[in-house]
């Protein structure tokens, strides 16, 4: 050994080898990088004793393996042989976990002595560690250690010591007895000859090439004999190696730990609200009973906005006079009127609803149980022939459709995707629910509750059937394993954070409602408006043509043309229906208004005498099942850079909708 | 570890404390596990967070605005309020 002994301070992210690295160096250190790497290199030095000690903080990395550039470096470093004793950090704190580096260090000659470092953090957990039993378990020194207290720096120099005077080598003779077990461990090691790989033992090498390692497997390859590589492979292929080889790490660290650690038996129950929401039986109900619970309890937020809403709708009267005796000609009022304050009426009542949706349902994140939600419905996924994490766009298409094909990308498999992003279209976006709960109120009164569980209803059904459709050509048929989730434990929720999202949400869907419904409007109220006198507008003439055929769908031309303008944006159609309705001079409802004919000059109630309950039911379901806006087509052919699936799902989207419409038109004609 | 991925072989969703109780042992046992089975790449953590933004989403208002580096917040809740808990999948085991 050289005068100079050189530490390599090993360890997992977070397990404190930076505090220790500039404890022990202070001033004396040098940072840089790996050479041919971006990893950052820490070197120094410092003396104790009178003797000399290079200092080298290895990069931080969960193991062994060659997973990537700092488990490579980490693993090149310790086998160049410049390390005289490698200084190996735990987290007391949680040592089943961070002993894993040791489990994966065994079987490396190079001396070494193990740091279990945070001991102030297991103390406050009320964890007692006996290190007797662990050095005696690992034939190395073993000390408790809290790198952050200057003061206590003693234990670590001895035990730094004893490694470098000892040559301490970790005793993996039980984790060879664990490996055992592993079929083809035996007869791998027995093939690897010693000093393969300078400072790694054979059982180190064996076990690493049993992971896939894939330097490792390299090394044998050009180590050892084509007959002998054969072997290796034909076990390699046969067994879960990285399974069953951590298995056999863990299985040793608990045999290290056994008497070492005394802490509380942790205790595994559910939380009452999770027994019920992962419950076989009542987990469905419960949640889709949550669900509809938080769309009816977003009214009520929505209310303030929607009063705004109508006072907008009410200037319309005094502005309207107020123009007429300031002499402003008839079309510019009408546009004021019907296009302008009429559109900004609608976009606040429903950004409303905008408001109210995003802020229940994001308190139901907040408090945890969204996640429960996506747990109960992972196997739902299954029977869709999805995976578990498609349930996430899902939930995201509730507030837009374009987030939720944006994340789709999560799922790698293709044909996964497009199925995933297809249903997606099938949820109703905000855009949907602030229009939808607003007809339904004005159509049906209390009555709304059971159209918006009918529409939650043909939601289910709809991906179902759209799932048998595409999916045939979608899916291919392949084991599907059950996600793991981790549950967020329920908390009260931030409100601030909470506010800062919705407000911004709603400001984002101001702006983007506003574009639409403006430009939207304005076309088709200049499309509805007569510029010659006694003439028919172009609207009209179109719109009379195609009645025969939208009729059928139990769609009047006006409602139509909203359900046309509805692919564009949901937001839109509300915006058209007030300017065919009550615009310009059609019908001569706008100069009726302006007269004082209150009944034209009041959208609702011209709705409610022009349109019947199933034409309104009818139009509802067809709005709400339509291809949700232009923005989510893009978005779709974005993720699934397919023209011509793109294209499938729009015009079955569109065509899907009108037979909607038409099936719950010809049940509301047998009802009311 | 290969009694947790066979009774995943179900195609049923578990928490890690139903993995917990079903394998008789403790979450930091199954944690660990976890952990181990991640970083050798036979499960893989589900993103939920608008991180797995390309930040050019057509149309996006957030990231027409240039905060492409910050993610879609317009799409997707940021971590901020972001309480899902945690993912994983299955990905490479026969």
């Amino acid at each position: 050994m050289s005068e100079i002994v050189t530490i390599a301070l090993l360890g997992q992210p977070n397990s404190g080898k930076s505090t220790l690295f500039n404890a022990l160096t202070g001033l004396r250190q040098h940072v840089g990088n790996w050479p041919g790497k971006t990893v950052e290199k820490k070197d120094g030095s410092f003396s104790h004793n009178g003797k000399i000690y290079d200092i080298v903080d290895l990069p931080g990395s969960y193991s062994l393996s060659a997973n990537s550039d700092e488990e490579v470096i980490t693993r090149d470093f310790i086998a160049s042989g410049r390390a005289d004793v490698v200084c190996i950090l735990a987290d007391s704190s949680q040592l089943e976990r961070s002993l894993f580096m040791t489990a994966d260090y065994a079987g490396i000659t190079v001396p070494s002595f193990l740091v279990l470092n945070m001991a102030d953090v297991a103390r406050e957990k009320g964890k007692n560690i006996d290190v007797n039993v662990i050095e005696k378990n690992l034939g190395i020194p073993v000390i408790l250690f809290s790198a952050n207290d200057k003061k206590g720096y003693e234990p670590f120099y001895k035990a730094l010591e004893r490694a470098v005077t000892d040559k301490s080598i970790i005793d993996a003779s039980s984790l060879e007895q664990e490996y055992a077990g592993i079929n083809g461990y035996n007869e791998i090691k027995e093939m690897v000859p010693d000093g393969l790989i300078s400072g790694y033992s054979p059982m180190w090498i064996a076990i690493k090439a049993l992971e896939n390692d894939p330097v490792v497997i390299e090394k044998l390859k050009t180590g050892l004999d084509p007959e002998k590589t054969e072997k290796i492979d034909s076990f390699r292929k046969s067994v879960q190696g990285a399974v069953e080889a951590g298995g056999a790490k863990f299985a040793w660290i608990d045999s290290v730990l056994s008497g070492a650690v005394n802490e509380k038996n942790e205790n595994i129950t559910l939380s009452k609200l999770d027994r019920i929401y992962t419950n076989k039986t009542w987990g469905k109900p419960a949640v889709v009973l949550t669900i509809l619970i938080g769309l009816i309890l977003s009214f009520i937020p929505a209310l303030p906005l929607m009063g705004v809403g109508m006072g907008i709708a009410a200037l319309k009267a005094p502005i309207g006079e107020w123009l007429i005796s300031a002499g402003c000609p008839d079309i510019l009022i009408a546009i004021i009127n019907s296009v302008i304050i009429q559109s900004f009426a609608y976009i606040f009542q429903m950004l409303g609803f905008v408001f109210g949706v995003t802020l229940v349902f994001g308190l139901l994140e907040e408090i945890g149980i969204m996640a429960r939600v996506s747990y109960v419905f992972d196997n739902t996924m299954g029977k869709l022939g999805l995976q578990g994490k498609s349930v996430m766009p899902f939930l995201v298409s509730f507030g837009c459709t374009m987030g939720g094909a944006a994340g789709s990308r999560v799922i790698e498999n293709w044909g996964q995707k497009v199925l995933t992003i297809a249903l997606a279209w099938a949820v109703p976006c905000g855009a949907a629910w602030s229009v939808v709960p607003m007809l339904s109120t004005l159509f049906f009164g209390p009555g709304a509750v059971l159209v918006i569980v009918a529409i939650l209803l043909t939601m289910i059904l709809h991906m179902w059937i759209t799932a048998k459709i595409f999916g045939r050509n979608l899916i291919t048929q392949e084991n599907r394993y059950g996600m793991i989730m981790e549950m967020p434990p329920y908390h009260k929720p931030k409100w601030g954070a909470l506010l800062r999202y919705v407000l911004g949400r709603t400001k984002d869907t101001f702006i983007r409602v506003t574009r639409v419904v403006l430009v939207v409007c304005t076309v088709f109220w200049l499309l509805s408006y007569s510029f010659v006198s006694g003439s028919d507008p172009i609207l009209y003439k179109i719109g009379m043509a195609i009645e025969p055929v939208t009729k059928i769908f139990g769609l009047n031309w006006k409602l139509f043309m909203a359900f046309v303008a509805s692919s564009i944006g949901k937001e839109g159609a509300l915006g058209v229906i007030s300017a065919l309705f009550n615009g310009g001079n059609f019908y001569g409802a706008f100069s009726d208004a302006m007269s004082g004919g209150a009944v034209a000059a009041d959208l609702n109630n011209t709705l409610l005498t022009n349109v019947t309950k199933p034409e309104a039911l009818a139009f509802i379901f067809a709005i709400t099942f339509n291809m949700p806006c232009v923005v989510a087509l893009a978005a779709t052919y974005q993720e699934i850079h397919s023209v011509k699936w793109t294209a499938k799902i729009a015009i079955y989207y569109t065509l899907g909708a009108l037979v909607l419409a038409a099936v719950v038109y010809h049940i509301g004609i047998l009802i009311w | 570890m290969d009694k947790l991925l066979e009774l995943l072989k179900d195609g049923h969703a578990r928490t890690t404390l139903m993995l917990a109780s079903e394998l008789n042992t403790t979450t930091s046992d199954i944690g660990r596990k976890l952990e181990y089975l991640e970083n050798m790449g036979i499960i893989k953590k589900v993103s939920l967070s608008s991180s797995s933004c390309t930040g050019s989403c057509t149309g996006c208002s957030f990231c027409d605005e240039g905060n492409k580096k910050s993610g879609c917040n317009a799409c997707i809740p940021d971590k901020e309020i972001l309480n899902m808990g945690e993912m994983w999948e299955v990905i490479d085991y026969k």
